[in-house]
């Protein structure tokens, strides 16, 4: 069967009555529980896995993959609205959404959150539905010496992630990466940092952190500062619209996002979070107008918007074409598969056609609704800001705990939230940046795995990196980064920068 | 409706099971038969998905279904530590036979690891239900045809082959391929053993970064039908049953007379009542030998291997003197 046979036939899957019910099911419920602070779509999806026990499988799988991308499209709310990122993929999404939304435009910002999911997660499947088969090799091309470049790429964000001092954000980043060190070391089997005790042998979950710097920090800033008028006037909602000139704004973005987040997806391991927080940054450096990152830059939330949606799609690559699981949450995702007899890899689309082209045929139609869902829905959300404070706050700190103690049901990651709760507090109060701590915790994990696997197979020679030619170029890219500015009058910089990018475009 | 009813009916029956017997420890009969009085508790000791958590579902579905214990069998999950946190739940269950938990060879090698405070001896075993095996996989088009061709390589230089696997040194994914090693006559103190936690090295295997990838047969099928990859030795005693399986070579049919075993299992609290124990082992030989159970082995690819509790302890302790000496060997032992 060619292709576009295949595709029709996946249509006919989308489009019956059937699939259409559940593509809608998926992504309705997938986008509500993203919109929960601290659930996440792997909650999504195992909360659906039981019900799909008797479906036919294809339209179960069209169920599944809608609640995987409903839920990254959720998950953008509670990081806009409140600070409190439910997943690693939307923590870049925080930096400018909840500036925007403490300006009074929270609206605009759910609108511009929505536009560019929809943008982000359309094009991925474009692409998916074109290049699938060839993206495969690409999917297997990054092994540890890879890795660990495109980590050490993400990690010069470190500099533009802080607004004030530098040192700050290095202090910051620090820790976070002695933070991600406690656990067992996966390359010695030795627990390290964890003074015997049995609960930090897995190390400290993401969430722990994400819900702890950002979601409790905030709340108790919230609470001191209770009696400050100036913050009541958060509580607008703002207009919905979005001007002609906020689209232009977001036009650039939008479109250089959903490719790099794409192929950044494609990647296993990779994934979401890596593909915002670096499309943040990229947006952040050709900017005419760096400085109003972090500030409520409509910019700055379309780009991590768009790549963690077009990422979403990418992720798919390595899953369907090769059974490889790129992340927790696709994993969890190939189980559903597994169960439903359906086994993802090489042969799926030989095998199963009417599974793997309905997925594709049902994303374009999910990620439809999912505009159609959002957008309406937008004030009805934001209304959450109308809750009163001290209501709001009380929310807040339960769905945190909620969230967390879902991990793994264990009542010492509750105490683990709470202290990061106040660290963050203390960060904010002597103005370290948190988002440092949390790129370094989420990429220096992954780093430190990738340079002791690559230094293991070269036995223990750095010119291993020399070799590898994506690997030399990232790491040059990565460099030059950090070089440049030091050399060149930074504005002349940007400028020359920024130009040269419109050249291009 | 009927849907509602059932619920209703599994509810009131919770209620009254909870209600009639919050302290004794089940039914023991004049002729010392045991029969649970509540719900029987079965812990994974892993977050949900993976193999414990999908046995435990699984065991309790068809435990529940097919009517072969009348109580609810709910599964907890108690993640963490490689399984440290839920064997620490279960044991300070001390004498409860309303519990078990998923056990399998982590619960021999994390305690010798030094990374958890309970063991296998600590536990009761109840019954084994399933084996699995591992497979060691080479790109499609490596220069090794057979382990023979590895291990002759591997002889001459340990260190000029990379091996990769999911567990960290010491667990399941390295000394399956240790053991096989060793009796290949391989100096193990060298093998280039590289971890990778996130399940990529099957990436690692595909791109050239890494020769060998050490995994479960299971696994591998699906590449191997694409002509991806090629499994150059399992750790079975004979070859399997199935499509592709049985094309898989054995270690033992290359000369290499060793064996791996993934067994799986399950384990009651420290001291549980031997009536109970009965009671469960005979439970867990109806479930292995029902159709149903027979239908979920095909379509998880386990294969079977029923052990009672007696055989299943003495086993056990076979499976540990014999790893102790390969970790020692390897210095990763910690007592």
């Amino acid at each position: 069967m060619d292709a576009f046979q295949g595709l029709m036939s996946g249509f006919q899957v989308a489009f019956s009555l059937q699939g259409l019910l559940f593509v809608f099911i998926g992504v309705f419920v997938g986008t509500f529980i993203g919109m929960m602070p601290g659930l996440g779509p792997i909650s999504a999806i195992a909360i659906m896995i039981p019900i799909t026990y008797s479906m036919d499988p294809t339209v179960a799988l069209v169920m599944m993959a809608g609640v995987y991308y409903g839920a990254i499209f959720g998950g953008s709310s509670s990081s806009i609205l409140l600070n409190a990122p439910g997943v690693a993929g939307t923590v870049a999404t925080a930096f400018d959404g909840y500036p925007m939304a403490q300006q009074g435009k929270a609206g605009k910002a759910l609108a511009i959150a929505a536009i560019a999911s929809f943008t982000g997660g359309t094009v991925s499947v474009i692409l998916l539905m074109l290049f699938t088969p060839m993206l495969s090799a690409v999917a297997v091309s990054f092994g540890p010496a890879e890795y660990f470049a495109l980590m050490f790429m993400g990690l010069t964000a470190i500099s533009s992630l802080s607004d004030g001092s530098t040192i700050k954000a290095f202090i910051s980043a620090a820790l976070g990466f002695i933070v991600v060190t406690i656990g067992i070391d996966s390359q010695t089997g030795t627990s390290r940092f964890t003074f015997g005790n049995p609960n930090l042998l897995e190390g400290i979950d993401f969430l722990v952190i994400a819900l702890g710097l950002f979601a409790l920090a905030e709340v108790c800033t919230l609470i001191l500062n209770r009696k400050d008028d100036t913050m009541s006037n958060n509580q607008e909602l703002g207009s919905l619209r979005i001007s002609k000139q906020d689209m232009k704004e977001m036009s650039g973005p939008m479109t250089r996002q959903s490719f790099l987040g794409f192929i950044i997806g494609v990647l296993p391991g990779a994934g979401a979070t890596i593909a915002s927080f670096i499309a943040y940054i990229t947006e952040k450096k050709i900017s005419k107008k760096p400085e109003e990152f972090g500030k409520g830059s409509i910019k700055g939330l379309a780009a991590p918007e768009t790549a963690n949606n077009a990422a979403t799609g990418g992720a798919f690559v390595p899953l369907l074409s090769l059974g490889i699981p790129g992340s927790g949450t696709t994993a969890v995702l190939l189980g559903a598969f597994l169960v439903l007899g359906v086994q993802p890899g090489p042969l799926l689309i030989q095998d199963r056609p009417e599974v793997f082209w309905g997925i594709i045929a049902s994303m374009y139609v999910g990620n439809i609704f999912l505009l159609i869902l959002n957008l309406p829905l937008i004030p009805y959300i934001a209304k959450v800001l109308r809750i009163p404070r001290p209501l709001l706050i009380s929310l807040v700190i339960i769905f945190s705990l909620i969230g967390v103690y879902a991990i793994s049901f264990n009542t010492f990651d509750l105490y683990m939230l709470v202290a990061f709760g106040i660290i963050g507090y203390l960060m904010r109060m002597f103005s370290f940046p948190a988002a440092p701590f949390i790129l370094a915790f989420i990429l220096g994990g992954m780093m430190e795995q990738a340079l002791r696997q690559t230094l293991t197979i070269s036995n223990g020679s750095l010119s291993i990196f020399l070799d590898k030619p994506i690997a030399l170029t990232l790491i040059g890219i990565s460099v030059l980064t950090i070089l440049v500015p030091l050399f060149t009058n930074k504005r002349k910089y940007t400028a020359a920068k920024a130009e040269k990018e419109q050249n291009i475009s | 409706m009927k849907k509602l009813l059932g619920t209703a009916a599994a509810l009131m029956m919770l209620v009254t099971a909870g209600c009639s017997s919050q302290s004794s420890g089940g039914n023991t009969s004049a002729n010392g038969e045991w029969t649970p009085s509540q719900p029987i508790e079965i812990t994974a000791p892993s977050g949900p998905g993976g193999g414990w958590d999908t046995t435990a579902r699984m065991a309790s579905q068809v435990f529940e279904q097919e009517k072969i214990i009348d109580k609810r069998l709910p599964v907890v999950n108690k993640a963490g530590g490689g399984g440290a946190i839920g064997w620490a739940y279960v044991a300070g269950k001390d004498g409860s036979p309303h519990h078990m938990f998923v056990g399998s060879p982590p619960l021999v090698l994390v305690p010798l690891n030094g990374q958890s405070e309970y063991g296998y001896e600590d536990f009761t075993p109840i019954a084994n239900v399933i084996a699995d095996y591992g497979a060691f996989v080479v790109k499609a088009d490596a220069k090794w045809d057979s382990l023979n061709d590895l291990f002759e390589d591997m002889k001459k230089d340990p260190a000029s082959v990379s091996i990769i696997g999911t567990s960290s040194p010491g667990s399941m994914d390295h000394m399956q391929f240790v053991k096989i090693a060793k009796a290949a006559g391989v100096d193990v103190t060298k093998i280039k053993y590289i971890s990778d936690p996130d399940a990529g090295g099957l990436t690692a295997v595909l791109n050239g970064s890494v020769d060998v990838y050490t995994t479960g047969v299971a696994e591998t099928i699906e590449q191997v039908r694409a002509g991806k990859i090629k499994v150059l030795g399992i750790t079975s005693e004979e070859r399997l049953e199935g499509d592709v399986l049985s094309d898989f070579p054995t270690a033992k049919e290359q000369g290499i007379d060793e064996t791996f075993i993934n067994w799986r299992g399950f384990f009651g609290p420290p001291n549980m009542d031997p009536a109970a124990v009965k009671y469960y082992e005979e439970k867990f030989k109806e479930l292995n030998d029902s159709p149903a159970w027979d239908e979920i082995r095909k379509k998880y690819g386990w294969g079977e291997l029923y052990m009672d509790s007696e055989e299943y302890s003495e086993f056990l302790k076979k499976e540990a003197e014999e790893m102790e000496v390969l970790l020692k060997e390897l210095g990763l032992a910690r007592n």
